[in-house]
């Protein structure tokens, strides 16, 4: 039987086929997968395809390249087939790493404690201490938690004979099994008949007894559990988020915490709250400024003296980057003899580290099959290719290998074995590493049942994230009984009700007090324009003055527009600015650009939010990208469409989260807000509009969505007063001003230690308003005498507004200096 | 000989400090040849917490944080110690210094392994060529090791200008090497980079060295300073101490403090605070001997 989905790998026989051995049968354990794969079809697998990468985009699963500058939020990549393993080699494959992590443990708490492994000269002395990971601060400290791995990451690779062999390990913060998580929902989701049919070992018992083994870690019940995460700038800053969320963590930067007395606590809108455990994804020496990297923003000052006093648990322990240097992988075959007893199960790929003379004479003579890196990855240097060498810079790199030899390690290269990967309708082979993970639950060690497969970009090339290549999910065929269990649903387990919230951290307050305020700082705009746009080319030149007022109502700073005192834009001009205005993501003050900081608030709270939301979130952004040749006068429809999302946001933002103190900061957010662009609209009317600019009523009433309430009133009567009425003062207009101060002023009173000089002046706004009586108003008509004596309650109706337009924003300051600003204050180093 | 030591560090914020955290490695340490007999800390505003630790190198580390808000930070040290005799003799005959450096790997003794750690690059000084062929105009073939140590302390003297103008805290020790003038912890980061990068293991001393008055003025208090100077190991002899900013050996008017990689291990004051804007730093140490 051919396979006809099938492309031959092009240099077939090179290197080991996971999918086929002779290039035109599938092995047994593929079969199914194959046949199910053809019934299926191309054209429906290019639909899942697509399909699937859609999800991605809209949920906002992304990797951050470091190198790239359009690499930020870059969309994860994802191929369909997963890689199969059959369960046979899955045992193998899992007595082996648990077996190394056993092993890796057991070394690391000799170098952390009496070193005997040194003394002995089982381990290079030089490897000790010439290793910058080596922290000399943890040294003694008491074995932290259960081991000082709680979980491993191991990148196996497969050779030509079908060995799998260990090209790496990961020990002090291993990535990527959020995004092995997602794969497998991603894929089970594109593939549900053949996930089913596949008997495949699922992966969320795994999850469980993570969230288990780091609870187990805290003495106390409920212990509080934090993720620290370098924050969104970090390449996997999606997959802590989506953990965090996952297992039910407060996720964390280093400036949410600080020490007090020697334990750890959380800044949270509430107060102090005590951390006890930490799952760090931040790199050991920069998670304490005070101890470890002086110049590090990314930890919090004292927390080594916080782990010394046994006052929290570090998963996984500072200090256990020291042995993710390949140089170890020589020792390891005597180290498992020596702790463990046992034979090296899973050998490492063919590993020397120059420190030893032996080893430096073999590397300089065999240099052309080998690929030199740095024994301490911190240094820099990029991986060196010896064939890839021209014969000049050979002996000046033999050079710089004799002098300082301890800091080379040389590997041999592992033609990696390929898989089909699904590709422009049909199937082609590329190089794949399979990473690994095995987790210390306290009790025993678990291996992820499969893991993340990292495929090539291209045939024969390097496989790397940071390289721009994609990622696969493993299925493990399992031959026996497959546990279904999902996180969300533990069995026969009895359950504490809880009505607890979960704390509010200062940082989370400040990103959904920016969310509800973005958000609809992003409504306004959208409305004011589509209210625009219509009117921009059917104007006459009075009417274009009214359009320019209501533009000047969305105060944008960097307006193209020429100064009101030299010269009156033309409407083309107008025209423009609207464009710019919505599309041009480089003005801050866009639409574009206010969309943008909305997916960015949203992000740094995503595991705050539910899927719906952040799916919302993500349409957001891209439903006002514009086509080539998109006509001025579709825009309308195109806001629209945006407005929709919005009012669906809102709405959301209503029924769907719990009133708990994130969603108060979230509505004082939007209340503020809106408030705020109302005042200066509003300020429009106080100041006496002539005859000719009362068209800008009309578009006042549609930008606060009230026409009809002044239709049903008023009817076609267009009168500032009334308007004043619908906009200020109606207390049911969820639109008028009033609505805004009372509902802020309702919402304020609830948050924990509020400002009660704010309080107090946001009632006594509201008192001033509710005093002005508009039937007393006197506004002056059109051709009447422009000083009337009613005129007078007027102008204090409009110093007023112009109160409020300084009073709203520094309410909104008070708030971020009360509530956000420390968890935004970073340390500042001190020394002589 | 008694000394006794004042070394007072006064910081002063523009604004308040809300939390400062901070380690003092200001306990001179106890040697064969120099004992502690008394040793006080104070600090204002009193810390809300304060504990000791001895680090990797056997220094004595004392953290405290200060929760209240201050403007003001004093750390007082006041410390006694006797002198007993000199630190390690000088030898007269010593093999040749390749010979010294070349067994240093091999040597799996306590003693040996924990100076070994000593030969390596630190945070603050890395292993460069042209430290190494600066290092080996003194450390010439079969010169015997003491030789050629008190050679290169020598020869940094002379080709190195005392300038507390052109360096700071943090100058790589390239840049000292290029401008050839420094302070005294430049030029001992700076011999300690040359012996490294000829695989000779050395360690950084910070300390006290005792200054004398012009002749007919009164001691001044308060005058003198902290000071730092180099320690090489020699197998089978052990710790030898040399100080490149005055080519001396030290003897009993230098009182070490700590010793550690480079200065970032054994900085006497640093810390981390919040708020407090800009700072001014007022070091002054006090060396007096007390004669009985």
């Amino acid at each position: 039987m051919t396979v006809d989905l099938y492309q031959n790998p092009l240099r077939f026989g090179a290197a080991y086929d996971e999918l086929s051995a002779d290039g035109v049968t599938p092995r047994p354990h593929w079969k199914h997968l194959m046949d199910s794969l053809r019934a299926i079809g191309p054209e429906e697998l290019e639909r899942r395809w697509e399909r699937a990468e859609r999800r991605i985009r809209e949920n906002g699963i992304t990797y951050n390249i470091y190198s790239d500058p359009m690499g930020a939020n870059r969309p994860w990549r994802i191929d369909i087939v997963p890689l199969l393993i059959p369960a046979e080699e899955w045992r193998y494959i899992e007595a082996g790493i648990i077996q190394r992590a056993r092993l890796l443990s057991l070394i690391l708490e000799d170098l952390y404690g009496p070193q005997e492994l040194v003394a002995e000269g089982r381990f290079p002395a030089a490897l000790l201490y010439a290793n910058p990971a080596f922290l000399r601060p943890l040294v003694g400290v008491r074995v932290p938690a259960h081991s000082y791995l709680h979980m491993l990451a191991v990148d196996l690779a497969r050779s030509r004979d079908g060995q799998w062999w260990v090209l790496a390990d990961r020990t002090q913060a291993p990535s990527g099994s959020g995004y092995a998580l997602e794969n497998r929902t991603i894929v089970s989701d594109v593939l549900p008949d053949l996930f089913r049919t596949s008997n495949v070992l699922r992966l969320a018992s795994f999850f469980r007894a993570q969230r288990e083994a780091l609870t187990s870690l805290a003495e106390g019940d409920n212990p509080r559990i934090v993720l620290l995460t370098p924050g969104p700038y970090n390449e996997t800053y999606f997959e802590h988020s989506y953990i965090a969320k996952y297992l039910g963590f407060t996720l964390v930067e280093g400036a949410d915490l600080t020490i007090r007395d020697r334990h750890v606590y959380l800044k949270t809108v509430d107060g102090l709250e005590q951390v006890d455990v930490i799952l760090r994804r931040v790199d050991d020496s920069f998670c304490d400024p005070l101890e470890l990297r002086g110049e590090s923003l990314l930890g919090v000052p004292g927390l080594v003296d916080a782990i010394v006093a046994g006052n929290v648990k570090v998963a996984n322990a500072l200090g256990s980057g020291l042995i993710e240097t390949a140089a170890i992988m020589p020792f390891l075959p005597g180290l498992s003899t020596h702790l463990l007893g046992e034979k090296l199960k899973l050998p490492s790929v063919a590993t020397w580290w120059c420190g030893q003379s032996y080893a430096l004479d073999w590397v300089l003579d065999h240099l052309d099959s080998v690929v030199v890196k740095p024994a301490f990855p911190s240094r820099g240097m990029e991986p060196v290719f010896g064939a890839e060498l021209p014969q000049t810079e050979k002996s000046k790199f033999a050079e710089q290998l004799r002098a300082r030899p301890h800091e080379y390690v040389a590997q041999e290269q592992i033609a990696l074995s390929t898989a089909p990967v699904w590709d422009d309708g049909c199937l082609n082979s590329r190089s794949v590493v399979l990473r690994t993970y095995v987790l210390n639950t306290g009790r025993e060690w678990i291996a992820i049942p499969g893991g993340l497969v990292r495929v090539a970009e291209a045939e024969g090339s390097v496989v790397s994230m940071q390289r721009g290549g994609h990622s696969k999910d493993a299925w493990v065929l399992w031959d026996g009984h497959v546990d279904t269990f999902s996180m969300l649903r533990p069995r026969s387990e009895p359950v504490e009700l809880r009505r607890v919230s979960r704390v509010v951290p200062s940082s989370v307050a400040d990103n959904v007090f920016w969310l509800g305020r973005y958000a609809e700082r992003a409504e306004n705009i959208a409305r004011i324009l589509r209210s625009m746009i219509p009117r921009v080319r059917r104007s006459e030149e009075a009417e274009l003055a009214c359009l320019v007022r209501l533009h000047g109502c969305m105060e944008s700073r960097h307006s193209k527009l020429p100064k009101p005192k030299n010269r009156r834009p033309t409407s083309l001009e107008l025209e423009q600015e609207m464009i710019s205005m919505l599309t041009d993501a480089r003005r801050p003050d866009s639409l574009a650009c206010t969309l943008e900081e909305v997916s960015r608030v949203g992000g740094n709270v995503r595991e705050r939010l539910s899927a719906d939301m952040m799916f919302l979130i993500g349409r957001l952004r891209h439903s006002i990208q514009v086509e080539q040749g998109t006509q001025f006068l579709e825009y309308p429809t195109m806001l629209t469409a945006c407005l929709e999302l919005l009012s669906a946001f809102s709405g959301m933002e209503r029924e769907n989260i719990n009133r708990g103190s994130g969603w108060l900061f979230l509505s004082i957010g939007r209340r503020l807000e809106r408030a705020i662009y109302l005042t200066r609209q509003l300020r429009e009317i106080t100041t006496p509009l002539a005859e000719q600019d009362w068209s800008l009523l009309e578009c006042l009433l549609e930008v606060a969505d009230s026409s009809m309430t002044y239709r049903t009133r008023y009817y076609t009567t267009l009168q500032p007063l009334a308007v004043l009425d619908v906009l200020m003062a109606d207390e049911t207009n969820p639109r008028s001003l009033d609505f805004q101060l009372s509902h802020l002023l309702e919402l304020y009173e609830k948050i924990p230690r509020y400002l009660s000089d704010d309080l107090q002046a946001m009632r006594d706004a509201l008192a001033l308003l509710r005093g002005f009586d508009l039937r007393e108003l006197k506004y002056p008509l059109p051709g009447a005498a422009t000083a009337t004596n009613g005129s007078d309650g007027l102008s204090r109706l409009d110093r007023f507004l112009r109160e409020l337009e300084r009073l709203l924003p520094s309410w909104s300051n008070n708030l971020s200096s009360r509530y956000f600003s420390h968890a935004r204050t970073l340390p500042i180093s001190i020394g002589q | 000989m008694i000394y006794r030591i004042v070394h007072r560090t006064t910081y002063k914020y523009k604004n308040p400090v809300s939390v400062g955290n901070h380690v003092a490695c200001l306990t001179p340490r106890s040697l064969p040849h120099h004992r502690l007999t008394r040793s006080e800390l104070h600090i204002q505003p009193t810390p809300a917490t304060r504990t000791e630790r001895v680090d990797y190198f056997g220094n004595l580390l004392c953290f405290f944080t200060v929760q209240e808000p201050h403007k003001e930070l004093v750390v007082e040290a006041r410390s006694e110690v006797t002198m007993n005799g000199l630190s390690t003799p000088w030898p007269q005959e010593s093999p040749a210094w390749e010979e010294i450096a070349g067994a240093l790997p091999n040597d799996q003794s306590p003693a040996g392994l924990d100076a070994y750690q000593f030969g390596f690059e630190s945070p603050r000084i890395r292993v460069r060529p042209e430290f190494a062929s600066y290092a080996l105009q003194s450390f010439t073939p079969g010169r015997p090791m003491p030789e050629a140590l008190l050679d290169l302390t020598a020869r940094i003297h002379r080709d190195f200008r005392f300038d507390s103008k052109v360096t700071n805290v943090r100058t790589p020790t390239e840049e000292v090497f290029r401008k050839r003038r420094g302070v005294c912890q430049d030029f001992a980061h700076l011999q300690i980079a040359c012996l490294r990068s000829v695989n000779i293991a050395a360690r950084y001393v910070s300390g006290y060295l005792r200054t004398y008055p012009p002749a007919g003025q009164p001691r001044l208090v308060g005058a003198d300073a902290s000071h730092a100077w180099v320690s090489a190991y020699c197998p089978g002899i052990g710790w030898l101490d040399m100080d490149p900013t005055n080519n001396v050996v030290p003897s009993d008017g230098h009182v070490t403090l700590a010793w550690g990689r480079d200065y970032g291990d054994v900085s006497p004051l640093r810390g981390l605070i919040l708020g407090g804007g800009a700072h001014t730093l007022k070091v002054a140490v006090d060396m007096e001997p007390l004669d009985f």
